[in-house]
Order: structure tokens, then C-alpha cells, then sequence
């Protein structure tokens, strides 16, 4: 458990970096700090391993506070994870991974069998170990560097930026990769960013900081999301951050039309318009005998097919990408309605069998019926993240309070 | 014409140009180092550095033989002083070249002051300080020569005496050998680096041409590529 208690950094000339911060960030868990630049959240990031010392209030790591502690001491048991991955450039990969582990006394053979066991962990190829740094890509050098952040497996790991420097298709793959080792590892996460994607995507909590120091909210992301605290951090999740909620809303509370699937092989054409008119929707969706999705079938289409063809063999829409209806979320499966071009996505098994198909009007309903259960299941955690300014929201007195919401379906979408 | 003393003069003058430049060095680590621990120190510094390589090496030859005699060590310090002028800057420019991430994340890793220095900064620095070391070996070789004046010997001697006795191929094959040792050092600090420093990219073919072509054009790649 990492505490801020009152902490204030001023700088000669006057200017407040951080005014007043109180904090919890709890064992276990993912804090992302995030806001403008120039806000402070990267000068409360480097107060806890003490690369900055704050002017006046305590950081308390395990109860301890960390004023009391040797600097140098202090941070080989924090790792450390920084923008442009500051890896040595003399260095080789595994020499580099080694740094802490060396630095605390381990034998060298010892070290190097530890940096090997993190290159695989983090996804590297035991072929870089012997390479020097300039020989990798800027993925892979950060891999390197969240590999050496955990070489001496320290309890705590801060990353300032970790993502920035590199471009948004390695950025996302990097995100994913740390949600997973997170998952594995349970580390005490503090990740400072000014992408609010990146906040919400990889935070089990966050802490969104406005200019001049001072916390905005400190929530759960889907409690971000639901109830922003006020219009400045409103303005700072984007506008369209009831889309992006729904990435934290279960699509297993959709409940699913089964009646307008019909299966190719003892449907006739004229039976599956039937089907259509009934269903009121002009589509219906033809699967196959197995129930995986062959495509949309308008009714109409389906009319104009000679007697005695079977459904299949009218003209077939593709049926586009589906959702899993177990592990998906409420905005994959709108997502899905979309894109769709009968305006009704797919629901699937975990075999890729239809389960049944959405509609408007359904995913409506579900949708409501979710953002009430999770209001209901978080409406503490709502009226006291609603403070403002320095003090810290009821979302830190109580973490994970809105992360119990109803069906919160992880991080999909 | 007794051309059997010419490997000795090289031998000679070979060691005039290397040893003062070693001793630059050996001076230039502390005190770049600490000029960019204070800032200020620096520019007094320089100043300092820039006026001694000023001074005619003649004179300064002339100020030490009453303390030094007609010894090499009259022709050393004079040298070594001449070296500093750029091998302190490039000591300043190594350490400096150090990219501030990686210097934060050793600090950040829980290395103190001396052993990030020790480990990690010097270590980084040493391409610069290398291209500052074969420039200090190579204008020290040539100086060295001027030592003939006072009667030091090196292959100065061929230069002296050939113009003593107005024998030109004497002049020439010193000067000439003077120019190919300043070569020949110079490959073998580039051969030096290139195994102290492993992990730099490799540049192309033309780092081996002689300090006198390439040394502007290196000092900015390789500021370029360590920071």
C-alpha cells in the first residue's frame, strides 16, 4: 500500500507541482495517474522512490514512511520503468535486465538465469540476450526495460509514460502484455500517462489530476466513465465516453433473439421469409447445420427464390464480425449491430455456435438495465467520488467498491 | 647519413606523442568530471586550457629547463598541458552525452552518485573521449618534433639535421615518418575503441580514415548517436 498523506511539492519560484495530494494506491492493484502535462502526476510518481522530495506532507509505502529510508536502498525495491526505456547502452540485453539483482548482491549466473526467465515473461527472444540495445526496436526495448523493472521481483513497479515513445500499434500490443503480466503478477502498479485511452484501458483504479496539482477524481474506470465528478473531468475522458462504458458492461445481460436463425439445411426459402416477417425484421440469419453463421438473408430476397430452394441459397450478407456472448462486452456486441448491414449483430458460443442475434431495441434494454446495476452496486462509490479538488474521492477511500458493478465484463472492446 | 638510428627516433618520438596524451588524460577525467558536477568550473576552465595551448611550445620548453633540464620531461609537460585544451571538452562532452533517461533510470535503479559515474556514465562517455584522445596523440606527435630544438631527440632530428645540412630526402623521410606515425596511432585508438565499445552502432568504413579528415564530422555523430 503506497500513502500519500498531505503531500505538497513546490519548487524555488514558487511554483506548486503538487498541492496537497492524498492518495491510497492499495496492494495489488493498478493506479494510473493521469492528466495534462504539467499537472504533477509524474512529480508524485518519482516522490515515492524519492527522485524528487516533496516540500512537506509524508509518502508512506507499507506504513513506512519513505523520507525515513536510504534512497539508493529504497529503489532496488521498487522498479522503475521510464519513457524512452533508459536502458544502458553499453549493456548488453541481459546485463541490463540483471542491473538490480547484480546491484543487490546476486551471484552473476544466478542474475543471468533470472534475466533470461524475464525475457520470456515479458516476450522476448532468448536470441537478444547477447545484443546491445541499439540493436533492438523501440517495442522491444521497452519490454526490456518493464523486464528489468522486475528483475529483483520487487513488490512495487512505478512506470512513468512506459507507452509513449513508441507507435499505437506496439503502444496497444504493450498494454495488453502488461494487463496480462499484471494479472500474473499482482504487482503495486503506479503508471503515469496523459492518455486517458491508456488510463481507463490498463487502470484498476484512476486518478485523474487537473493543472496546478490537485486530484480531479480517483475511480474505478467504469465509474469514471458512468459518473465523471465534474465537467473538467467530463471534458477530459472525450465525448464519447458512453460508447466506451459499455466496454465494462457484460454482454451476457443481452438477451439474444433465437427465433430469427434458421438453419440451411431443413429450411426451405419460403419458410425462413416466413420466419422474417414473423420476427418483424425483415433479416433473418442462416446458419448452418453445426449453427456457425453463413450470412444475413433479407425476407424479401428470400420471396423471390424459386419454390423448394433452401434458405441457403438466397443472397447472403456477410454477417460481419461477432461477439462471444460470455466473454465480450455490450460494446462489442453494438459495436457489431453496427457495422452490421441487417443492423443485427451475432452472438456466439465459445465455439463460435450461434447463440442468437441482437437487435437495437435489445441491446437497448440491456444496456439501461446494466448502467442501473452497476449505479445500484456503486452508488456509494458515485456520491463520494463527486468531491472535488484536493481531497481524494470516496472512490480511494474504498477501492474497488465500483469495480464489484454489476457484470463488469473486465476489459474487453 | 646514418639511417640506422631512424627506428629509434621513431621509438622515440612514437613515445613523446603517447605519453603526454596518456597524462592529459589522467588530468582531464577528474576535472571534466567535475565541471559538470559545477557547472561554473567550466568556462574558467576552458579558459584556462585554451591560453596554455596558446603558448608557443617553444617557450614553454624555455620557462622548464631550469627546473627540468634537456630531459623528455621538459617536452612531456608542455604536451600533456596542450592535450587538455581538447580533452577536457571532450570529457565535459562524453559525460554530457549520457542521455537523461538513462542516467535517471540508474539513478532510479539505486545506483548512488559515484557508482552511476563509475558504471554507467564514464562508460558511455568513452567514444568522445576517445576521438578527444587520438586528436591529443596526434598533435602531440607532431609537436613532439619542436622537442629537437632543445635536444630531445625524435624525428625531429631528420628535420633539424636536414635542414643543417641542407639534405632535403632527410627532410622529407622525417617528415614523412612523423605523418605515418601519427596514422598508425591513430588507426589503433580507432581499433581501440571499436573493442571497448561494443555496443555502438557500427558506423560506416570512413571512422578509419585519419583524426585530421574525420574529426569534426565524428565529434557530431558521435554526440549524435550517444545522445
Amino acid at each position: 500500500m503506497i500513502t500519500f498523506e498531505a503531500v505538497t511539492k513546490r519548487y524555488a519560484g514558487g511554483t506548486v507541482a503538487v498541492d496537497h495530494l492524498d492518495l491510497e494506491i492499495p496492494d495489488g492493484q493498478t493506479m494510473v495517474l493521469v492528466g495534462p502535462s504539467g499537472c504533477g502526476k509524474t512529480t508524485s510518481l518519482r516522490m515515492i522512490n524519492r527522485l524528487i522530495e516533496p516540500s512537506s506532507g509524508r509518502i508512506l509505502l507499507d506504513g513506512q514512511d519513505v523520507a525515513a529510508s536510504n534512497p539508493a536502498e529504497l529503489r532496488r525495491g521498487i522498479g522503475y520503468v521510464i519513457q524512452q526505456s533508459g536502458l544502458f547502452p553499453h549493456r548488453t540485453i541481459e546485463d541490463n535486465i540483471a542491473t538490480v539483482p547484480l546491484l543487490i548482491g546476486w551471484k552473476k549466473a544466478r542474475a543471468r538465469s533470472r534475466s533470461r526467465e524475464l525475457m520470456t515473461l515479458v516476450g522476448l527472444d532468448e536470441d537478444l540476450a547477447r545484443r546491445y540495445p541499439y540493436q533492438l526496436s523501440g517495442g522491444q526495448q521497452q519490454r526490456v526495460g518493464v523486464a528489468r523493472a522486475l528483475a529483483a521481483d520487487p513488490p512495487v513497479l512505478l512506470m512513468d509514460e512506459p507507452f509513449s515513445a513508441v507507435d499505437p500499434i506496439v503502444r496497444a500490443t504493450l498494454q495488453d502484455e502488461l494487463i496480462k503480466l499484471q494479472a500474473e503478477l499482482h504487482k503495486t502498479i503506479v503508471l503515469v500517462t496523459h492518455d486517458v485511452e491508456e488510463a481507463i484501458k490498463v487502470g484498476d483504479q484512476v486518478a485523474i489530476f487537473r493543472p496546478g496539482g490537485r486530484i480531479a477524481q480517483v475511480d474505478a474506470p467504469e465509474r469514471l466513465l458512468a459518473a465523471p465528478a465534474d465537467s473538467y473531468v467530463e471534458n477530459f475522458l472525450g465525448f464519447d465516453r458512453g460508447i466506451r462504458r459499455l466496454s465494462f458492461l457484460a454482454a451476457s445481460g443481452l438477451s439474444l433473439d433465437d427465433r430469427a436463425v434458421v438453419d440451411d439445411e431443413d429450411t426451405s426459402a419460403a419458410e425462413a421469409a416466413q420466419v422474417a416477417r414473423e420476427a418483424g425484421e425483415g433479416w433473418v440469419l442462416v446458419a448452418d447445420g453445426g449453427r456457425k453463421p453463413l450470412g444475413w438473408a433479407s425476407a424479401d430476397d428470400l420471396e423471390a427464390q424459386p419454390a423448394g430452394s433452401r434458405a441457403g441459397e438466397a443472397r447472403l450478407e456477410p454477417y460481419g464480425h461477432t461477439f462471444s456472448v460470455r466473454t465480450d462486452s455490450l460494446r462489442a456486441a453494438l459495436d457489431a449491430t453496427v457495422l452490421s448491414r441487417a443492423g443485427r449483430a451475432v452472438g456466439v458460443d465459445e465455439d463460435g455456435r450461434v447463440i442468437g442475434v441482437t437487435s437495437y431495441e435489445r441491446l437497448r434494454v440491456a444496456i439501461h438495465a446494466a448502467e442501473r446495476a452497476a449505479d445500484a452496486a456503486a452508488g456509494r462509490g458515485a456520491a463520494g467520488s463527486a468531491t472535488s479538488g484536493g481531497t481524494p474521492s470516496g472512490g480511494a477511500a474504498s477501492p474497488g467498491a465500483a469495480a464489484d458493478g454489476a457484470a463488469p465484463a473486465g476489459r474487453a472492446g | 647519413m646514418d639511417w640506422s638510428a631512424v627506428p629509434g627516433y621513431v621509438r622515440d618520438n612514437a613515445y613523446l606523442g603517447i605519453v603526454p596524451a596518456l597524462i592529459g588524460l589522467v588530468i582531464s577525467v577528474p576535472l571534466g568530471i567535475a565541471c559538470v558536477r559545477w557547472r561554473w568550473l567550466y568556462p574558467p576552465v576552458l579558459s584556462v586550457t585554451s591560453m596554455l595551448y596558446a603558448v608557443p611550445s617553444l617557450a614553454l620548453f624555455i620557462v622548464l629547463i631550469p627546473y627540468t633540464g634537456l630531459t623528455d620531461t621538459t617536452v612531456i609537460i608542455p604536451l600533456a598541458l596542450f592535450s587538455l585544451c581538447v580533452l577536457v571538452p571532450n570529457v565535459v562532452d562524453g559525460l554530457r552525452s549520457v542521455p537523461d533517461p538513462v542516467r535517471q533510470a540508474a539513478t532510479a535503479m539505486g545506483f548512488g552518485t559515484l557508482r552511476r559515474l563509475v558504471r554507467v556514465e564514464l562508460p558511455v562517455a568513452v567514444p568522445i573521449v576517445i576521438a578527444g584522445l587520438r586528436v591529443a596523440v596526434v598533435s602531440s606527435i607532431s609537436l613532439a618534433s619542436i622537442g629537437q630544438l632543445i635536444g630531445v631527440y625524435s624525428l625531429g632530428y631528420l628535420i633539424v639535421d636536414g635542414y643543417q645540412r641542407d639534405f632535403l630526402e632527410e627532410i622529407l623521410v622525417g617528415g614523412g615518418l612523423i605523418i605515418a606515425l601519427a596514422l598508425v596511432c591513430d588507426l589503433v585508438l580507432v581499433l581501440i575503441r571499436r573493442l571497448l565499445t561494443p555496443w555502438q552502432p557500427r558506423r560506416s568504413k570512413r571512422e578509419l580514415l585519419p583524426v585530421v579528415v574525420t574529426a569534426p564530422a565524428q565529434a557530431r555523430e558521435l554526440s549524435r548517436s550517444a545522445g
